[in-house]
């Protein structure tokens, strides 16, 4: 497993921005720093800053991506482009909403971007199998769900499979942004108001999006609950 | 609750179960579902059947658990990131003090408004443009007219805390006295512009050149030009003695001086031109106060009599009286002035007031021989 190369970043860079700022000097320091004093730190030039603010956020900006986009290339890019775009803008953002909204509309404007050029490569929408299972042989995607829970009873186990396909495939009915919204609501917890935040529009027009990507799930979904 | 009611209630409220079951309701709306799934069947089976769906959905594996259950593609996109960062260019720092940032991005997010807006500005610098243009390149050539902005009267604690920020002469056409503008910057900037028969104007200007330590040499003799023609005035007369006795500029003393040349008929001149002989320290402006003495006892005066020389008999005129004692004054003040003359003749320290005196007594002196 190669080691996160954020860490030979942090070495580096500890050098060259201990003159500006020495607590920020160690990692431990760093995580006890609030989060406007990162932000800060991190629109002053510290790149040891940026990178705390990266490891607070990208875990659950990596879930979002791959819950999204259901390729891991397609996240890794996510992840990429908004992290740098991140980067490239932060001297922008003025505190008139919390740093976690700014980063997740830009987050969620990448991801739209993405899932919007799928769309129009309707090639591309197949979700990614798992690399290990091709290594044994087994190309059925249905089939590649067994060893991931592998205490599930045989009957159960079944339907979950059924359950997941007929999800996958009705996650394909949504538009982008309810995709988004469901995404951001359902698994994310995210508060209407938030997600609104996030995607630069009102609550009411979130709530719109949520109402119908439900009912396009359920209804894909029917027969099987 | 009558049927008719309750499926009107199963309208309004089996489109909030969905944001019921994911508590994305207020508390009104919360009333009215808990309310109505106490005697609504069938809205309680659609919150059971959105409960049970989100229960489903909840138990299935999520895409990011089966794609990076081992957060190995964490790992790999931090590596990732900054391996990106080191290779692009360093963010700008964050401007400390963004210039109209809140207007700007206002006016980015607004362009309706804001091109309404610019249209209307320009618009509006166009038309005062226009009109400050037609001010500035127009004089004022009606002599009376008196034009005074924004108050009439100026208080005496606004002449103390006024400085001048320009002034302007404009030669009167046709009957009328010379027009003056000024522009004041006291609390209120202001201007002023009127001839000099304008009492704040007047005022103003007077003011300027009493006040010599304060304002520009320049705008001095400038005020005392426009004073000129006023000298009959006592005010005026006033203003012009002040100046020519106590202004620390020795050409605005001049001017002054000069300003006075008709008036030396007045005991005041007279007291200062002798003053002025004897104490300012300026050769120029004692050769000037020479100069207007013996012009003043040469000239005739304003009744059309010349003012006595000492040794002279008085003019005859029709009241015998007043004019033998106008004339025993006058000619006292000859001879003070002769003797002041020759006093300059030997002992005043430069060379060209000792020259002018000595040939105003030789002018003198010829014309009591006539």
């Amino acid at each position: 497993m190669p080691l996160p190369r954020l860490a030979f970043a942090l070495a580096d860079e500890s050098g060259q921005s201990g003159s500006s700022n020495a607590a920020l000097a160690t990692g431990t320091t760093l995580n006890q720093l609030e989060e406007r004093t990162l932000v800060q730190e991190a629109q002053a030039g510290n790149r040891l800053a940026f990178e705390e603010l990266v490891r607070r956020y990208d875990r659950d900006v990596l879930r979002l991506a791959l819950n999204l986009m259901k390729r891991t290339e397609d996240a890794r890019d996510v992840y990429q482009e908004a992290f740098l775009k991140v980067y490239r803008n932060l001297h922008r953002f003025r505190f008139e909403c919390s740093f976690y909204t700014w980063l997740y509309r830009i987050v969620t404007n990448v991801c739209l971007d993405h899932l919007r050029r799928r769309q129009a490569r309707p090639e591309d929408q197949a979700p990614e199998a798992h690399p290990a299972h091709y290594e044994e042989g087994i190309t059925d995607f249905f089939e590649r769900q067994k060893e991931q829970r592998p205490s599930a009873d045989p009957e159960r186990h079944l339907i979950g499979q059924e359950i997941q396909k007929r999800l996958a495939s009705a996650m394909e009915c949504l538009s982008p942004r309810e995709r988004v919204v469901f995404e951001m609501k359902h698994y994310q917890g995210l508060k209407l108001r938030a997600i609104g935040d996030a995607l630069g529009t009102s609550e009411e027009t979130v709530k719109n999006s949520l109402f119908r990507a439900t009912r396009k799930l359920r209804s894909q979904l029917g027969e099987l609950r | 609750m009558s049927p008719a009611d309750s499926q009107q209630s199963c309208r309004q409220v089996a489109p909030l179960l969905v944001f019921y079951a994911y508590g994305e309701t207020d508390e009104k709306e919360v009333a009215l579902i808990e309310q109505h799934l106490t005697v609504c069947a069938a809205c309680s089976a659609q919150l059971a059947e959105e409960k049970k769906f989100h229960a489903l959905l909840t138990l299935q594996p999520q895409e990011a658990d089966r794609l990076d259950g081992s957060g190995l593609l964490l790992s790999q996109c931090r590596s990732e990131l900054a391996e990106n960062l080191d290779d692009i260019v360093r963010p700008p720092v964050l401007e400390k003090t963004p210039v109209f940032s809140a207007f700007r991005r206002w006016m980015a997010l607004r362009p309706v408004w804001s091109g309404a807006a610019l249209v209307f500005v320009g618009v509006l610098a166009g038309v005062q443009a226009t009109q400050w243009y037609a001010a500035r390149g127009t004089a004022n050539t009606l002599g009376l007219e008196v034009n005074v902005r924004p108050a009439p009267h100026i208080s005496d604690d606004q002449l103390s805390k006024m400085a001048v920020a320009g002034i302007n002469f404009m030669p009167a056409t046709g009957s009328g006295t010379q027009n003056v503008r000024v522009q004041l910057n006291a609390e209120q900037p202001m201007e002023l512009s009127g001839s000099m028969a304008d009492p704040d104007v007047k005022r103003v200007v007077m003011y300027m050149v009493k006040n010599g330590d304060r304002f520009d040499p320049g705008t001095r003799l400038d005020c005392l030009e426009a004073l000129k023609e006023e000298a009959k005035d006592s005010e005026v007369r006033d203003a012009l003695l002040a100046a020519a006795r106590k202004d620390p500029n020795p050409a605005v003393r001049l001017k002054a001086l000069e300003a006075l040349r008709d008036s030396t008929s007045d005991d005041a001149v007279r007291e200062l031109l002798m003053d002025t002989l004897k104490h300012d320290t300026n050769p120029g402006v004692r050769v000037e106060a020479v100069n207007l003495l013996v012009g003043s006892l040469e000239k005739p005066d304003a009744s059309g009599e010349g003012m006595p020389v000492a040794g002279m008999p008085p003019i005859p005129g029709s009241d015998a009286v007043s004019a033998t004692a106008a004339a025993e004054a006058q000619g006292a003040s000859s001879s003070t002035v002769i003797r002041e003359l020759e006093v300059l003749q030997h002992h005043d320290p430069s060379r060209y007031v000792r020259l002018r005196s000595a040939a105003a007594l030789r002018q003198l002196n010829a014309r009591s021989d006539r």
